[in-house]
């Protein structure tokens, strides 16, 4: 009888479960987000920037996006059909997209984004290799490609800095100045500088009826709030402060004293996004010490992972020195590198560093000031002389992107690379970008890569670069770390991600 | 005085063309490129230029600095690199939120700081005296962004009186923007009013131990009368002058609170413009607060001769 009675408790509770979560759902509320900064433009092509990713896919959207694992999937388009030499994609449009100005998406909107985008997009790298673009049917776009690029999906899905299509007047207009009319789920409402950027529910979006639901940057974006603010909140002690008090009802970013603190607080809830970005070491391989690579291996045999991501990262770090994420069909579970002072000074004393003082370029974020740290300290207990020069980022990115004279070290994150795959994580190493000196093989894996189309043959290449990676210390993957995020715990069905997605989420 | 006006008017000229040129050598000096605010640590060395020449900073900078005189002097300020709109637009939106922030900090400033100097004064020696004293040098010495943290832990979040930062225009909300401006308000206030209190302490002690003083006190005027009268306002002119040096302190001072309070502000937008590099920004910004300071220092000059009628504006 007792059984019967919980079997039937069971069954009922489960009925509910079951039910619950549709009856929850609430439509309405305005989700006020605090975020660090403000994003340098709203133009979803001009700018590469994680905080104007945060607002910018939330009202543009790509023919196609990543999948929750990172996986290009249609999104404005319904597929994709690619001639059996691999340089024409034939895309065919989702019928029925409305832009925000209430003008249908149409193939000439397609073509003009494109043309945009590859003539002076922030990554219009991602793709050069575009021959033609061209509207080929009343809802198709036909793409032919110069050379076979086995990555030309995964490109054209990038949220780096998001291959938005847009209206074709607005696609006319230069870098910098097209208006905020996309076919994402919110539409833009205002944005007062230095105070905060506000969208609405677009009553006009018809969510991708290929999905169930949420999935990525993809997948069915169902909306059941009526607006998101992003309010930039630069001091962490005032986004802290705010959403203790209810005027924000997300923190994307506080630290991890605070999320502990918050931790057990029913009021909240404590998001970590992990991994969100890997904690790199780059050597220039162009001047100094540096060039010689056993003075390289010394140093990276000189790095104790735990300890530096322990530090700088605590309770949110994972040692992971793939170039990829976890979870990604291209994560090697590589071994992790291990500190051996022994081996590290032996490599030293092999290379032809005498002693001089090297210089360790860090932008003044918190936690990669605290990594530096412990890795001058790491290089000091091998005879290595180190000096950290802690600056903002335009300072330290103005000498680290663009000269070969200034630095030797520059640590910083690499977080989008990992999560969007091998050839993203490869690109950055090709033609010496990263490491201000070309490395043949590197560039040769690459453009293999690239012309493969054989997922296994593409895994065992990037294996191999990898080992490259960490045979030749082209540069050191520290491991990964994550992002504390808050949330009140009205907010319901979030989930951690790239970006702090809007569509899926109410307010209870 | 009209005469002394438009003296001080064409002499700010000079100012002003110093500061900005100041300004620009500093910018100069400064590493650091607007054009990697867009991008991040991946991007490739010809997407920064191509970011570049999209915003002009492939030029030389001379000549852009040629450029932005002769905008200047048709009284265009140039275009934020960032903001997407020009210079003296973002200045004007945000001119009324410093503006509003800092006059009332120099309004409860000097009424809070003179009362309590004058009470010190007249209690020298005693415990009310010492008192004010005390928590004026706590005022002076307590660093702003501190006080600034502590209040909002304290009554934001701990008691929740007000909110924790961000504002509310007064014409949208009298109520929210009194409740939004207070903390912010008091905190920069605070090292003001203990600057203002010493200040008016040690005039009035001196004012005060004056012959004409004592005559007046033999005459049997009320202690409150000689006090305020003969004391206070013959103290005044050090104080005056205090005020104005103290409007400096309040602008640079908001710099810090509009950070900390998420205030969308002059100093937040210069604080910005600065750590993202947008120079016209820094150029114009700086350009707009030197002129607010040579105001009120004229104003200041005009105060004195109000004050004290031996002082001639020639």
């Amino acid at each position: 009888m007792k059984l019967k009675f919980l079997q039937l408790a069971l069954a009922a509770s489960l009925a509910l479960g079951a039910v619950v979560p549709a009856m929850a759902q609430k439509k309405g509320g305005d989700v006020v987000i605090a975020m660090t900064a403000a994003p340098p433009s709203l133009d979803p092509h001009a700018t590469s920037a994680q905080v104007a990713r945060n607002v910018n896919l939330h009202i543009f959207e790509t023919l196609y996006a990543r999948d929750e694992g990172a996986r290009p999937v249609p999104d404005l388009a319904t597929g994709v059909t690619v001639s059996p030499d691999g340089l024409t994609y034939v895309f065919a449009l989702r019928q029925g997209v409305k832009f925000h100005n209430g003008k249908d998406m149409t193939p000439a909107d397609v073509v003009a984004s494109l043309e945009r985008y590859r003539k002076a997009g922030a990554s219009a790298s991602l793709i050069a290799a575009i021959d033609t673009v061209a509207a080929t049917g009343p809802n198709q776009v036909t793409i032919k490609l110069k050379t076979v690029q086995s990555t030309f999906l995964g490109n054209l899905s990038s949220p780096r800095a998001p291959i938005a299509i847009m209206p074709a007047e607005e696609a006319a207009k230069e870098m910098g100045k097209a208006a905020s009319i996309g076919t994402g789920p919110f539409s833009f409402v205002e944005y007062k500088p230095d105070s905060h950027i506000k969208l609405a529910r677009f009553d006009g979006y018809k969510p991708n009826p290929a999905y169930k639901e949420r999935d990525g940057f993809a997948g069915a974006k169902v909306v059941h709030i009526d607006s998101v603010t992003f309010r930039f909140m630069p001091e962490a002690g005032a986004r802290d402060a705010a959403v203790e008090t209810g005027q924000v009802q997300f923190n994307e970013q506080t630290d991890s004293t605070t999320a502990k603190r918050l931790r057990g607080n029913a009021n909240f809830q404590v998001i970590s996004s992990l991994p969100f970005s890997a904690k790199i070491l780059k050597y220039n391989m162009a001047q100094g010490a540096a060039t010689d690579v056993n003075f390289r291996r010394a140093v990276q045999m000189s790095l104790n992972a735990e300890e530096i991501m322990g530090v700088a990262y605590p309770d949110n770090n994972r040692i992971d020195q793939s170039w990829v994420y976890a979870g990604s069909a291209y994560h090697t579970g590589r071994p992790v590198f291990k500190q051996d002072l022994a081996g590290a000074k032996a490599s030293l004393a092999k290379s032809s560093y005498k002693g001089e003082k090297l210089t360790f370029i860090v932008h003044n974020d918190r936690p990669t000031v605290d990594a530096a740290t412990v890795m001058q300290q790491q290089m000091t207990a091998i005879g290595i002389n180190v000096e950290l020069k802690v600056a903002d980022w335009p300072t330290t990115s103005g000498i680290g992107l663009k000269s070969d004279q200034g630095w030797n070290f520059w640590t910083h994150g690499f977080g989008i690379e990992p999560y969007e795959g091998p050839a993203s994580a490869m690109s950055h190493w090709v033609k010496g970008q990263g490491q201000r000196k070309e490395d043949p093989t590197i560039d040769a894996l690459f453009a293999k890569f690239n012309g493969e189309m054989n997922v296994d043959a593409q895994k065992k290449m990037f294996a191999e670069f990898e080992n490259r990676m960490a045979d030749e210390a082209i540069a050191t993957n520290i491991g990964n770390y994550g992002l504390f995020q808050v949330a009140t715990s009205k907010l319901k069905n979030f989930k951690a991600y790239r970006i702090p997605r809007m569509w899926g989420v109410w307010l209870e | 005085m009209g005469r002394f006006i438009v003296r001080r008017l064409l002499a700010s000229i000079p100012v002003l063309f110093l500061v900005s040129l100041i300004t620009f050598g500093l910018l100069w000096l400064v590493p650091g490129d607007p054009a990697s605010m867009f991008l991040d640590a991946s991007a490739t060395a010809e997407a920064l230029e191509r970011v570049r020449r999209e915003l002009g900073l492939d030029r030389p900078f001379l000549v852009r600095m040629g450029e932005w005189y002769m905008r200047l002097l048709q009284g265009d300020l140039g275009t934020s690199l960032l903001l997407n709109r020009s210079v003296t637009s973002a200045i004007l939106e945000r001119l009324p939120v410093t503006l509003s922030l800092t006059m009332l900090a120099f309004f409860f400033a000097v009424l809070i700081g003179v009362a309590a100097g004058v009470v010190a004064a007249v209690r020298h020696g005693k415990a009310a005296d010492q008192g004010m004293m005390t928590l004026a040098l706590l005022g002076l010495s307590i660093p702003e962004f501190w006080l600034g943290l502590v209040l909002i832990w304290l009554v934001a979040v701990l008691v929740p009186i007000f909110p924790a930062g961000d504002y509310v225009p007064f014409f949208t909300n009298p109520w929210e923007w009194a409740r939004h401006i207070a903390l912010p308000t008091f905190t920069l206030a605070c090292v003001q009013m203990g600057f203002v209190a010493r200040m008016t302490r040690s005039s009035m002690l001196e004012v005060l131990g004056q012959d004409f003083v004592r005559t007046a006190r033999a005459k049997g005027l009320p202690e409150s009368y000689v006090v305020v009268r003969h004391g206070l306002v013959n103290a005044m002119v050090p104080i005056v002058t205090v005020m104005g040096i103290m409007v400096g302190g309040l602008l640079g001072g908001a710099v810090v609170i509009e950070q900390v309070f998420s205030i969308p502000g002059m100093g937040r937008l210069i604080i910005g413009a600065v750590l993202s590099r947008d120079f016209p920004v820094i150029q114009g910004g700086l350009l707009f607060l030197a002129l607010i300071y040579l105001m009120v220092n004229i104003g200041v000059d005009l105060l004195y001769a109000v004050i004290d009628p031996r002082v001639r504006l020639e």
